[in-house]
């Protein structure tokens, strides 16, 4: 917006209700060189008595004003002047749409502007009118033109628009579709998708883990049957159930590849049984030692998987 | 794996009687031998038996041929609408001079030899009738003729079958509760069984057949003092007893214990059952598997070996799933036998 005030025009009106009107003040920007389609800002500022405020309805709507003017917008903002006056300023946006042949000066038309003060006697209304100013309009170019061929001569050339850079939005694009393949991939481990459906745990290499980590927390019987234990717990991983004694046919019917260690988990279930059921862990331990679990684990593990 | 001390040679003797009562039994009853094996356990746990199953597969001839087996009297009622609990004790009948006479009814006939009362067809009976049988399951006496009668060895059969619901009354949650098991009996799966059942004459004279079964392979006054030997000498370890109660909560509160079942609210399946009776009844079941298995100490093999059978009918699930029962109950036991870590 064109700050600088360049014409100041000063009307002091006096009004019938001038009593609680004290002053319509109007700032225009320059009085001339407008061209067809440029928009006009202009600055009334009413100043009231102390108690008066505008009264809304009364401003002028936004539309055509007159066959070459339209009011664009109208802006308020009240305020308390210095001296104790009430300030209304107006903040009016035209635009100007006549088409100039020579240079000259147009009237734009004033209009008034109602306030009103809500006493306990009722309330007082007074108008206060803002003056009719002018602006000096100025064609766009001279009326005869010089001669031209093509008609289409008289027109300009487009403006030429910048040539965009479409790098950048394809570095992001690609960037937000790697994040969000990533994003897929998460989603499909969790969910266990696609290949991740048909990924296989591994329950005897964790069985492993789970023993070492018991390797170092405790010894003698308590390590002993907490290995025990890992195994069981590898061999109910693997077929999804708890598995019994007597439940290892049917175990191996299910697991044919663990069929070659048919001989160690035998041992192994009945070194169980002694161990957990039957009092016996000493018993267990001659029947299993723990590196002979160990092992069992780990060959388990390794046919795990190769299978 | 025989690991009973020389100590219990009569034990020892004993499970080999067992087996040979088994075998007799097989002789008469073919293609059975789970059936079988469950009422061996049942007779060693001093259990009441209630079978289930349809109609001719076999359930009063397998009755028969363990009373026969079992050696002692024999008794057999069928349960009525109209029968009433005075008919089980009293005989009425008009004498030959015309005057009425009251005498000892089936029940207390002969009382104290009294080793197997089978009562046919149970969800015949009124609930008096039930409750009668109550008392004598529970408490193995009556009060009649002014005294006490007392049945030391009284084992209760009793057998309803699955066809029929008209005119008959559901035996309350107290009365099933008594049944050590609840043994479900089907026609044999076995081609071989089958034909031997349908074009053997062997088979279609019951009387004929229960009549190889060697009478009194087992004597029947002694069984009680054996099986409390058994529940002495067989050892349950603190690993078994976790099991046992870890399965018992699991059945009792299933969706806790990470059991799920499609189209089934795991939080609000079950509503009760499974008595503290109920799981004792269970330990005393697998003790006996175990002795007749030879071992002296109890695996989870024992319990899972007889749980569907005592402990089935002592859950009671909502009413909404409660028609469904007969396949849910097995599909929860067998989810609560996948889900318990053994050891």
């Amino acid at each position: 917006m064109r700050a600088l005030p360049l014409a100041l025009l000063l009307a002091l009106v006096p009004l019938p209700a001038a009593a609680q009107v004290r002053g319509v003040e109007l700032r225009t920007p320059r009085a001339f060189g407008y061209f067809q389609g440029d928009l006009v800002q202009v600055q009334a500022e009413i100043r009231t008595d102390p108690g008066f405020t505008l009264q809304r309805p009364s401003l002028p709507k936004p539309g055509p004003v007159t066959y070459w003017l339209d009011l664009r917008d109208v802006r308020t903002e009240e305020s308390r002047g210095a001296d104790g006056a009430h300030v209304i300023r107006l903040r009016l946006t035209y635009q100007d749409f006549y088409v100039a042949l020579d240079a000259r000066t147009l009237e734009v038309p004033g209009f008034p502007v109602t306030v009103e003060s809500a006493g306990a006697n009722g309330s007082t209304t007074a108008v206060a009118q803002v003056p009719a100013w002018k602006i000096g309009v100025s064609p766009l170019r001279e009326v005869q033109p010089e001669r031209r061929d093509d008609p289409a001569d008289y027109l300009r050339p487009d403006g030429r628009a910048p040539r965009l850079d479409p790098q950048p939005a394809l570095a992001s694009a690609a960037g937000f579709l790697a994040l969000a393949v990533l994003a897929l991939l998460l989603l499909a481990y969790d969910r266990a998708w696609w290949i991740f459906g048909r990924r296989r745990g591994r329950p005897f290499a964790l069985a492993l883990k789970a023993l070492g980590r018991a390797k170092r927390q405790s010894q003698g019987e308590a390590l002993y049957r907490e290995a025990l234990l890992a195994l069981h717990r590898g061999l109910d991983a693997t077929d999804g159930r708890r598995v019994l004694a007597d439940d290892l046919p049917d175990f191996l019917g299910r697991h044919p590849a663990f069929k070659g260690q048919a001989g160690g988990l035998e041992k192994f279930f009945s070194a169980s049984r002694l161990a957990f059921f039957g009092r016996d862990t000493a018993g267990a331990g001659t029947t299993l030692p723990l590196p002979e679990v160990e092992a069992l684990l780990r060959r388990l593990g390794a046919v795990e998987r190769s299978a | 794996m025989n690991t009973l001390r020389p100590g219990d040679a009569i034990l020892t003797d004993w499970r080999e009687a067992a087996a040979r009562f088994e075998r007799e039994i097989g002789k008469a009853v073919v293609g059975q031998e789970r059936a079988i094996r469950l009422l061996t356990i049942a007779i060693f746990a001093r259990g009441h038996v209630m079978l289930e199953g349809d109609v001719g597969v076999g359930k009063t001839t397998l009755l028969r041929a363990v009373a026969r087996g079992l050696g002692g009297a024999y008794e057999r009622v069928e349960g009525t609408v109209d029968m009433m609990p005075t008919d089980l004790i009293y005989h009425t009948y008009l004498g030959e001079d015309g005057r009425p006479r009251v005498e000892p009814g089936p029940v207390l006939r002969r009382a104290e030899d009294l080793s197997v009362f089978f009562f046919n067809e149970i969800n015949r009976a009124r609930p008096q009738v039930h409750a009668l049988l109550l008392r004598i399951m529970a408490e193995r006496s009556v009060t009649a003729f002014n005294r006490e009668y007392r049945f030391p060895n009284l084992q209760v059969f009793a057998d309803r079958n699955r066809v029929e619901r008209e005119e008959t009354f559901e035996l309350p949650a107290a009365a099933r509760d008594r049944f050590l098991m609840e043994i479900g009996m089907e026609a044999p799966r076995d081609a071989r069984a089958r034909r031997d059942l349908v074009f053997d004459p062997r088979f279609h004279d019951t009387d004929r057949l229960t009549e190889e079964v060697e009478a009194g392979v087992l004597d029947f006054e002694r069984i009680g003092t054996i099986a409390s030997a058994i529940q002495h000498a067989i050892s349950a370890e603190p690993a078994i007893e976790a099991y046992v109660v870890g399965l018992w909560e699991a059945l009792v509160h299933p969706g806790p214990a990470g059991i799920r079942l499609p189209g089934i609210d795991m939080d609000r399946l079950v509503q009760g059952g499974a008595s503290p009776r109920g799981v004792a009844f269970l330990v005393r079941a697998a003790r006996v598997r175990a002795w007749l298995e030879g071992r002296d100490w109890l695996v989870p093999e024992d319990i899972r070996a007889v749980f569907p059978e005592v402990m089935a009918h002592r859950v009671f699930l909502e009413p909404v799933y409660e028609m469904r029962r007969a396949q849910i109950v097995p599909a929860l036991i067998r989810a609560v036998f996948e889900t318990v870590p053994a050891p």
